[in-house]
């Protein structure tokens, strides 16, 4: 399952599907597009594999690994096997 | 001795903050300035529910401090899970050292630390693997001309600085806590088995209590360059008051210092801490030093010395004693850390042929 | 209050000789000793209005501009920055040496006043709302803000737009504009009456000179302004203005790269700019004519009001 890195309080602000997000541990500021802004909410609110997060983010298995994997070089998000 | 500047006064009892007039705040910011202590004062100030009682001029330029503070904190917690993330693939624990364990252990120096690089304590026959895996992980070495390279890898109890390219954050992996060269050799073994676990961090060490603040007198003590010194000590008077509150603590301290040969350095941080920031230091302590303790004359010179060069370097605590103070010790430093023909030579390369003079070498 | 104009020349002076010029800039005090005549002159031409400070008030910054000493100090002289013992420039030809000292004071402000987002950018107020120029190098931000500034925008900021972390108002603190080469002449003639310093030539900018702010201006920096507009300026030769809407996202980007210290105000930071993006209207602007530049900023301060 894919979660959102503890410690992440995901501030953001999103105009016109652009989206910049402050990274509470890194203290970088990322700007990111509508998709990658879904993953963290999706996993904010509750840890997800990649099938959930294609189907609710409406996206294929493919792009989901490859957003999830940037994303965890960003330490926005971590895999935990529970 | 002479009267304490304002400074000292404040770190001796952050009390005396609260009823300061603006003009001698003027003078406590720039000599806190100076001894890079204004983060120090506000967290002091704090702990002591005193920012309420403070000015509001002043308190701004303390709020100033506490932000650098804070960003200072998350960069080296940040940096440590890094480091740790490195070593951790080369199975070699992550130890740790001064400021960032400060930090990353809570102890109470922690929070008025500003950090310019991140120590760290390797065993010398994974240095290699070491410096690799760092570099998989991209930190570059430096870029030090051979000569340079030579006295690190040869003399140093720790390897060239290195920088994580895209960070640019400092990396100081050493394996000793002090040269090859110095006349005493603390052993680094010792160090690294009695390292304690980190709570909530795996993977993450510090030095055991009484090998921190060993740690802390030895490189204050053998160190060539006071301008950090206040700062120094008073991160130690903070350890001491920190875990000096277990009684067992005063007993193990200067068994361990006698055990890694370092009671002489301790026993100055104890005399200097309780002279200048009033430590509060059990008479137990002071007479397991004894035969450590400096014959009367060195002593009184020692003190002299120290005294001086431990004060905040602003203008305002200089007196015409106080330059040559900073280079007897400069010199007694290098002394300390290398056999003088050595010395010598280094010294005549550092000042003539060195363009860029090297970071942390002393 | 009393201001540097209250003091004679000679009194000036010796306050710089001995125990330092104390004086407020707005939001800050800076206390300035130096020997060296050029400070003064400078202080004396375009300081005039700002408010003494004396012996036993507060100071943010203390500024100690020094002749360089040894051989050179004969043939070629120079001037060095000290701040409290601390030396963070390089030495300077003594004749740029009230140069130095607005260089200094900007280093200082910029380097420690985090309880602002301090954005590198110049900004003028209106009708109750302040317009935010950053300004990348050959924007042409400074002789825009010169210009406004002379059609009666009050200035807030040539080169640090202070943004208060608590509440997002833009706190004032006016200080001289510096103006180069081409540009000095320009606003002479746009604006007959303004007060110069002595042009210095052969700097690293070319030749600057700095101009006197208004008496308004300078009386008014206690009043702080409501954020209204940010407008990134660029001077291209012969354009007709152009007002182009800049998306916000984008503009957020822009102005945190612009921000001396966005990346050490954290979380606070982040904040910051985000609040700033959601209260103003963000352009990019590009202009020849000033008189074209200050008739789209007239109209934007009227549709605003």
């Amino acid at each position: 399952m894919w979660r959102l890195t503890p410690g992440q309080a995901l501030a953001s602000h999103g105009w016109d599907g652009e989206y910049v997000l402050y990274n509470d541990l890194s203290g970088d500021t990322h700007l990111l597009t509508g998709m990658a802004f879904r993953i963290l909410r999706q996993v904010q609110a509750s840890p997800s594999t990649i099938v959930m997060l294609a189907q609710s983010c409406g996206a294929d298995e493919g792009e989901i690994e490859s957003l999830l994997a940037d994303l965890e070089l960003l330490a926005l998000v971590e895999y935990c096997p529970c | 001795m002479k009267p304490l500047p304002l400074l000292l006064r404040a770190l001796r009892d952050p009390r005396v903050m609260a009823g300061l007039t603006l003009p001698d705040w003027d003078l406590l910011l720039r000599q806190a300035t100076a001894a890079n202590l204004t983060v120090s004062l506000y967290h002091l100030a704090q702990e002591h529910a005193l920012l309420a009682h403070i000015p509001a001029h002043p308190r701004e330029h303390l709020l100033w401090g506490h932000v650098l503070g804070e960003r200072h904190r998350q960069a080296v917690r940040f940096e440590a899970a890094a480091i740790g993330a490195a070593l951790a693939d080369a199975g070699v624990p992550l130890i740790l050292l001064k400021g960032a364990a400060y930090v990353l252990a809570d102890l109470p120096p922690g929070p008025g630390r500003l950090f310019s690089d991140i120590d760290i304590l390797v065993p010398k026959a994974r240095l290699d693997d070491v410096e690799n895996v760092l570099k998989l992980y991209g930190w570059a070495g430096s870029h030090l001309d051979a000569y340079d390279q030579r006295y690190y890898r040869q003399w140093m109890h720790e390897i060239p600085p290195m920088q994580h390219m895209q960070r640019q954050s400092v990396l100081d992996v050493h394996h000793a806590i002090l040269p090859e060269t110095a006349a005493v050799r603390p052993d680094p073994d010792k160090l690294r088995a009695a390292a304690c676990a980190v709570p909530g961090m795996p993977g993450v060490q510090v030095l055991a209590p009484v090998d921190m603040v060993l740690h802390s007198a030895t490189h204050l003590f053998y160190d060539g360059e006071f301008d950090k010194g206040l700062r120094d000590l008073f991160d130690l008077h903070r350890l001491l008051q920190h875990f000096g509150a277990t009684p067992a603590f005063w007993d193990i301290l200067p068994r361990r210092a006698h055990e890694l040969e370092l009671a002489r350095p301790l026993f100055y941080a104890l005399r200097y801490a309780s002279l200048l920031l009033g430590t509060v230091v059990p008479d137990s302590a002071f007479h397991a030093l004894e035969s450590a303790r400096p014959g009367r004359l060195l002593l009184g010179a020692m003190d002299q010395l120290f005294e001086r060069a431990l004060l905040p370097a602003h203008a305002s605590c200089a007196d015409s004693f106080t330059a040559s103070a900073h280079f007897l010790l400069y010199m007694r430093g290098n002394w300390l850390r290398m056999p003088p023909v050595l010395l010598a030579r280094h010294l005549f390369h550092k000042a003539f042929l060195s363009k860029s003079p090297a970071s942390a070498v002393a | 209050m009393l201001t540097l104009s209250s003091l004679s020349p000679a009194e000036l002076r010796h306050r710089m000789s001995i125990d330092g010029l104390r004086f407020q800039t707005g939001a800050f005090v800076a206390c300035v000793t130096s020997p060296i005549s050029h400070v003064a002159d400078g202080l004396e031409r375009l300081y005039g209005d700002y408010p003494l400070r004396d012996k036993h008030d507060f100071v943010d910054f203390y500024l100690n501009l020094v002749p360089v000493g040894g051989l050179r100090r004969w043939f070629k002289p120079q001037v060095q920055f000290d701040h409290d013992g601390l030396r963070p420039f390089q030495p300077l030809p003594h004749d740029q040496a009230f140069s130095m000292f607005e260089w200094a004071l900007n280093w200082c402000v910029s380097g420690r006043a985090h309880s602002y987002l301090i954005i590198h950018a110049a900004v003028v107020e209106k009708n109750g709302r302040a317009a935010i120029l950053p300004a990348p190098p050959g924007s042409g931000k400074s002789t825009l803000c010169a210009a406004l500034v002379s059609r009666g925008w009050r200035l807030l900021s040539d080169e640090l737009t202070l943004i208060r972390i608590q509440d997002g108002q833009v706190v004032p603190s006016p200080r001289p504009i510096s103006l180069k080469n081409g540009s000095i002449e320009l606003i002479g003639r746009y604006a007959p009456g303004t007060v110069f310093s002595r042009p210095v030539a052969d700097t690293a900018k070319g030749t600057i000179a700095h101009m006197r702010p208004p008496a308004d201006s300078v009386r008014r920096a206690q009043e702080t302004a409501q954020p209204g507009w940010i407008v990134f300026p660029r001077y291209v030769a012969n354009a007709a203005p152009a007002l182009i809407p800049l998306p916000r996202a984008r503009a957020f980007l822009k102005i945190a790269e612009n921000a001396f210290n966005y990346s050490l105000l954290g979380a606070a930071g982040f904040k910051a700019v985000g609040d700033l993006v959601e209260a103003t209207d963000i352009f990019d602007f590009s202009y020849s004519a000033l008189d074209d530049a200050v008739a789209v900023f007239e109209q934007l301060a009227g549709l605003g009001a």
